[in-house]
């Protein structure tokens, strides 16, 4: 669309426009006097039918427009939430955004039951949207056409999923990881537990092979010792800057054979096993690592060179340097993980001081048949396997102290009750006890549980306080709750079910990408009901624990709905309804307010100039009220369209009569329509301008309708939407505003519309009609007072 | 983290220290002097009713106005940095500021009753004091000064085996606001032991555990009271400590005064002795442990302390 | 066999009196989550009184938030410490320690004076010298159980403060005053005269 487009003046004189009025079988005609109706118009065409949406009278439009070579059509019918659509295609090849609609059935005589009020009031509606359309301009669809490539950011089961299912519908994906191999949290941990079966799976067997299909996936590159340093949108595009970190090991040359561990002189905690055994500073995380290539860690490798010496392949580079990778993608899914909670916030658990205190995580590890032990369960102080192993449920989890976390991790009864059964089943000598607050078990899980109590596993009702060493052995202390004693557990092991946390990653790629985060840190989705997996910038989605804690299914069901939104931009050819801002950057003086001011994140600066990403805007205009250059506008909701609606709404208003607008935003309208459905009634004084938002309306836009004959002005929206809080603050301005030029601010009235409730709203517009004519009577008093003081 | 002062301080006196360990309040004198901690103390300051308080003698009203008149009085003089020595002065003033800063009704009726007793001088406004802002702990301000105490002349007392007892109403009242470090387990005291040259064991089962006074309980309910402060002896015996660091005197006051009847009851012998923080500091930097750190008025003599110092420095002792 | 005894929630018969009362108190915390408690017991697992006494902790908290008033008569809430660990760790902000202060004062505003009534001296010298003291009534005890020295040590305080170059223990006569008359205004004065009443009517029935 170009700017040229814009109509801010006055559009010429000579538009040709065809008015279709519709009787609706009686429902319209019934009340309305359609006769009065079609006199009072002032258009090229008018034309009254029986049923206007029956398929004969659609053809029969068609044919008038051409035949009379109409330039705008009004279709005065029924409500355009319903039925605009189905008009906009009759009217070919006339541009459907040149349509214009009265609602004279839902708004008008489903509401009121007085003939010749109704028929007043169908006259002023028809006469707005005459106006308005006036003002029209053709508006093309967009279809926003982005490049077919999407980054995945982390490589844990949630990546591959995600990337896996992109790379399948034909999209071109990157993986970044920043660890040297993919995996993840999944691949550490050695069983995984399961809602069906009643036995433990095997971690690695089940991931392994995805890994293996994303690494030979022709539409898949993975970047791993990788970072996102910086991001850029551009046309619903992503430009992105990656950082990827010498290696030290050409990654096409090394064969993995491991010589260079075996001379390599540097022995350093290895973290991928939990710090639980050690390493060498050159080294392959574990035997399935992808790639399946060694690195140096920078940190702790002290150049000797001798694993250089030795590598019979030539590999090893220790000159290399970092390389950034500069990448253009068309939408990117964060998949970025989580951590385990960090003990140094509860020292009284002794994680940090003792041994034999381990969290649920590094028991994976140490139940891994690739971990420190082989697979053996065994006490790390004294290598012996444990008499007693106790559990701490929510260690760190549903606590609200300074540095604890609010929510319950969602997993951790899972997870414990996991190695709980694995514990019985392998060494039936061991007790396990499990303290727990609550044990929280939904859905097939709970046959899980069940299946753990009849192993025998003890279960104490207590949150213990503390983990104590005392002359060698660790006590737990706890009371139980179910008989309110205070207990001191002696165990050989305790293991802590620690909260999940959001990973660094995390943390850092938000920042990156200006994603929005939740008050837990967690990435914060558009909507958790119906937008669980947008994030709050358009193109950008998330999926797995980076979202929030969640298990691996429900970390995988959410990676391919994931990857299906990023296919429908990418495949669908997504058309979106061009009512969205668009800024004259012949006025842009770049200030960034809009950008500042948008809740959707849809405005971005991108090389010197202000861009909307259509897909993200819906609209609202609150960049319009925030410029100060007036460089922006509502494409279908311009100024002057809005003007000429209240003009059109206000137009041949009679003496003594009143005239209410009442500016409603979507779901407002919706309510609208419904009281009308369910034919109650309301005053005529009302009537009805649809809006995107409250926030698209401007004081001038108040005081223009006050001051051209709008007796009231009523505005509702929904309020519990991403703009709420602006509405409220914009509300509050309109009445300080009024308050300046001398009018009553109770001619404004502001109501929350809740869609079902439309009863609400109906009664709302009988009070604020009742408080008008108060405002008015108190406004004559003060005229007559005034004028016999004059006398 | 909080700004600390070191100007304009009232030393907030203590019923406890001026009673029971008055060589608490001699020491701080000692090194706020010795540190350039500008202070002053003042005769009209009354009681926090912190014990009172916790004897429930007393009600919120009674002694929030008593701290909106003793914050009148650090105001009047300059001097509205509070620092306690008491970790419940230190909990009882935080408490009765917030109520004074957030509860007009609190405040109008406090603010009423200065008026009717011609006490104008004493009305409170809100924001006249900060919580996080003008009440300190004597400890934190010498904290604030580890930099400073680190550059100071020291007696050797590194050989001592030392374990510190953080007062419960200082880190476990307010612990949403401001006491410094780490909650779950305080450092503060062992941050200053550290200062002066001296390791701590650190970490120590029921580290975290009242000293047992339970305010009432040492008087009304003594065997439970002493059974407390049994446990933590117990476990500062398993770790042979021989030094207790502290920084309330109501905690010093049970351990040093019912250590030797916990001895008796329980047959054994703790070789354990007790010194507030600033007594300690002091003691290190060559105080006179009579004239200045007030160690008469101890019923534990802290006689390895005073061993090391004799050999520092014969003419001392 | 008794029906009657079998315990039966009715209909109609619940409020929330006692909790309400306690997360206003101000005594307690703004934001103080009595309603949250989900009975983990953890502040009864960290509790002195709990792990030396029939006292516990989350106990306190399940009577409360059953309404159950006669807590306030009921001795075991006299044996908090008042040491704020419940309150330190409690995962959901609630506060026994703080629960308690209001129970006992409620106990003292109902004229249950037993429990405080050799606290007396406490708030008589406060109201003397404007600093609290020892609680008199166990003094004697206090000697008995550390033994003569500290008395010869008490004897001496002037003394030794002196030494120590540290200023009088006590207010001017003044300050002494204006003290008094603060709290005769906040009703701490009819308090101690009631107790004083109390511990008579004790004394002369002995």
């Amino acid at each position: 669309m170009k700017s040229s487009q814009f109509s801010r003046y006055a559009p010429k004189s000579s538009i040709d426009i065809g008015v279709f009025l519709c009787r609706c079988g009686g429902n319209i005609s019934d009340t309305v006097d359609i006769e009065k109706l079609k006199n009072s118009i002032d258009a090229k065409v008018v034309k009254e039918f029986e049923n206007l949406c029956s398929i004969k009278c659609h053809k029969t439009i068609r044919d008038i427009v051409l035949e009379e070579n109409l330039d705008r059509v009004v279709i005065a019918a029924c409500s355009p939430i319903t039925h605009k659509k189905d008009f906009q295609n009759q009217v070919a090849p006339l541009n459907p955004y040149l349509l214009e609609m009265a609602n004279l059935r839902e708004q008008c005589s489903w509401v009121h039951s007085d003939g010749d009020k109704a028929t007043d009031k169908a006259i002023a509606l028809t006469n707005a949207a005459v106006e308005r359309v006036k003002y029209a301009q053709p508006l093309e669809t967009v279809v926003r056409k982005i490049k077919k490539t999407a980054a995945v950011i982390g490589g844990g089961i949630s990546g591959i999923t995600a990337a896996l299912s992109l790379a399948n519908q034909g999209i071109k994906v990157y993986i970044i990881e920043e660890k040297p191999t993919v995996g993840g949290n999944m691949i550490k941990i050695g069983k995984l537990f399961s809602p069906e079966k009643m036995v433990e799976e095997c971690a690695l067997c089940l991931f392994n092979p995805l890994i293996n299909e994303a690494l030979d996936h022709k539409n898949i590159d993975i970047i791993t010792s990788a970072e996102l340093m910086a991001s850029e949108r551009r046309a619903g595009n992503f430009d992105l800057l990656i950082e990827k970190k010498p290696r030290y090991v050409k990654e096409d040359k090394c064969i993995a054979c491991g010589k260079c561990a075996d001379v390599c002189p540097v022995v350093v905690p290895d973290q991928w096993n939990e710090n639980l055994m050690y390493r060498k500073s050159i080294y392959k995380p574990f035997p399935q690592s992808v790639p399946d290539v060694y690195t140096i860690d920078e940190e702790n490798c002290i150049k000797c060179g001798k694993c250089a010496d030795t590598c019979p392949m030539n590999a090893v580079d220790l000159n290399m340097k970092k390389e950034i990778i500069p990448l253009t993608v068309g939408s990117i899914v964060m998949a970025t993980g989580h951590k385990g909670f960090d003990f140094k916030h509860r020292p009284e658990y002794g994680h940090e001081k003792y041994e034999d205190v381990i969290t649920q995580m590094e028991l994976a590890r140490i139940m891994g048949v690739n971990g420190p032990t082989k697979g053996k369960l065994l006490t790390p102080s004294t290598g012996k396997v444990p008499d007693r192993v106790v559990m701490i449920q929510c260690a760190g989890s549903r606590d609200e102290k300074p540095e604890g976390k609010r929510y319950c991790s969602k997993v951790c009864c899972m997870v414990a009750m996991k190695h709980a059964n694995f514990i019985k089943r392998y060494y039936p000598d061991t007790e396990v006890i499990i303290c727990y607050t609550d044990m929280r078990t939904p859905g097939m899980y709970e046959n899980y549980f069940r299946y753990g109590q009849s192993k025998g596993i003890k279960l104490i009702r207590g949150r213990p306080g503390e983990v104590i060493d005392k002359d060698g052995k660790l006590v737990v202390r706890v009371e139980d709750t179910l008989r309110s004693e205070q207990l001191e557990i002696e165990t050989d092991l305790v293991v802590l079910s620690e909260a999940m946390e959001p990973s660094e990653g995390t943390l850092k790629v938000a920042d990156k990408l200006n994603v929005g985060l939740n008050e837990d840190l967690f990435v914060k989705e558009k909507h958790p009901k119906i937008k669980p997996v947008n994030t709050d910038v358009e193109g950008i989605y998330v999926c797995g624990t980076a979202q929030g804690p969640k298990d691996i299914t429900d970390s995988v069901s959410q990676a391919n709905a994931a990857a299906s939104k990023v296919s429908e931009i990418m495949n669908g050819g997504l058309e979106i309804e061009p009512i969205i801002a668009e800024v004259d950057h012949s006025k842009c003086d770049m200030c960034g307010k809009c950008i500042n001011a948008c809740k959707y994140k849809a405005i971005y600066a991108y090389d010197g100039r202000v861009s909307v990403d259509p897909i993200a805007c819906n609209g609202c205009g609150i960049c319009v009220s925030s410029c100060p250059e007036g460089a922006i506008e509502i494409m279908g909701q311009t100024d002057s369209q809005i003007f000429a609606m209240i003009s059109g709404m206000l137009k041949d208003k009679k003496d003594g009569e009143k005239r209410i607008l009442a500016f409603l935003d979507y779901i407002g309208y919706v309510a609208a329509d419904n009281i009308g459905i369910n034919r109650i009634s309301y005053p005529e004084s009302i009537r009805i301008i649809r809006v995107t938002s409250i926030n698209r309306l401007m004081f001038k836009h108040i005081l223009y309708a006050l001051e051209n004959g709008a007796d009231g002005i009523f505005l509702g929206a929904y309020p519990d939407d991403m703009v709420s809080s602006e509405t409220k603050e914009k509300v509050r301005e309109f009445k300080a505003e009024l308050i300046k030029n001398g009018i009553d601010p109770d001619r404004l009235m502001y109501y929350n519309v809740y869609a079902p409730y439309f009863r609400g709203l109906a009664a709302k517009f009988d009070e604020f009609d009742k408080q008008v004519d108060m405002s008015l009577d108190k406004y004559e008093t003060i005229l007559s007072k005034a004028s016999s003081k004059d006398i | 983290m909080k700004k600390i002062p070191d100007k304009d301080i009232l030393i907030f006196k203590s019923c406890l220290i001026s009673g029971e360990y008055p060589g608490v309040e001699s020491s701080t004198k000692y090194l706020f002097d010795k540190l350039g901690v500008e202070y002053v103390v003042e005769d009209r300051q009354s009681c926090c009713t912190g014990l009172g308080y916790y004897y429930d003698l007393f009600d919120q009203y009674s002694t929030t106005a008593l701290a909106a008149r003793n914050f009148a009085i650090a105001r009047e003089i300059g001097h509205k940095n509070i620092a306690t020595m008491c970790s419940t002065c230190y909990a009882i003033l935080k408490k009765s500021c917030n109520i004074l800063n957030e509860n007009d009704k609190v405040r109008n009726k406090i603010n009423q009753i200065f008026k009717d007793s011609k006490l104008d001088n004493l009305i409170y406004s809100p924001g006249d004091m900060d919580s996080e802002g003008n009440i300190f702990h004597v400890a934190e301000v010498l904290w604030s000064k580890k930099a400073e105490i680190k550059d100071l002349p020291m007696i050797d007392l590194s050989e001592l085996k030392i374990a510190t007892h953080h007062a419960c109403h200082y880190f476990k009242v307010h612990y949403k606001e401001d006491s410094i470090g780490n909650k779950r387990n305080p450092l503060l005291l062992d941050d200053l032991a550290n200062a002066c040259g001296t390791e701590t064991i650190g970490w120590y089962d029921h580290k975290k555990t009242t000293c047992g006074a339970g305010f009432r309980q040492r008087y009304a309910n003594l065997d439970l009271s002493l059974s407390v402060t049994a446990d933590k002896l117990m476990s500062l015996k398993e770790n042979d400590v021989d030094t207790l660091l502290h920084m309330c005197p109501n905690c010093q006051m049970q351990f040093d005064r019912y250590q030797p009847v916990i001895e008796k009851n329980l047959n054994t012998k703790f070789n354990l002795a007790h010194l507030n923080i600033a007594q300690f500091l002091a003691l290190a930097m060559g105080a006179d442990p009579y004239k200045v750190v007030g160690i008469q008025t101890h019923t534990v003599s802290p006689d390895k302390v005073l061993e090391k110092i004799k050999q520092a420095s014969p003419v001392a002792v | 066999m008794d029906i009657m005894e079998f315990k039966t929630i009715k209909i109609g018969k619940n409020n929330n009196k006692l909790t309400d009362s306690i997360i206003k108190d101000l005594k307690t915390s703004k934001d103080i989550g009595v309603l949250k408690c989900i009975q983990c017991g953890m502040c009864t697992s960290v509790c002195p009184a709990s792990r030396h006494s029939e006292y516990d902790s989350r106990e306190i908290s399940k009577r409360v938030l059953e309404e159950d008033e006669s807590l306030i008569y009921d001795d075991i809430i006299w044996n908090c410490f008042y040491c704020y660990t419940c309150h330190s760790v409690c995962p959901v902000g609630n506060s026994v320690s703080e629960i308690i202060q209001v129970l006992r004062q409620k106990a003292i505003i109902n004229e249950e004076f037993e429990q405080i009534v050799t606290f007396l001296a406490f708030g008589e010298s406060l109201l003397e010298l404007g600093i609290g003291s020892i609680p008199i009534e166990y003094y004697s005890e206090l000697i008995e159980v550390i033994g003569n020295d500290y008395p010869e040590f008490k004897n001496k305080l002037d003394e030794i403060r002196e030494e120590l170059g540290l200023g009088s223990l006590n207010l001017p006569d003044e300050d002494v005053k204006d003290i008094g008359n603060i709290l005769e205004k906040t009703g701490f004065k009819d308090r101690l005269e009631k107790i004083r009443a109390y511990k008579k009517s004790i004394n002369s029935e002995q």
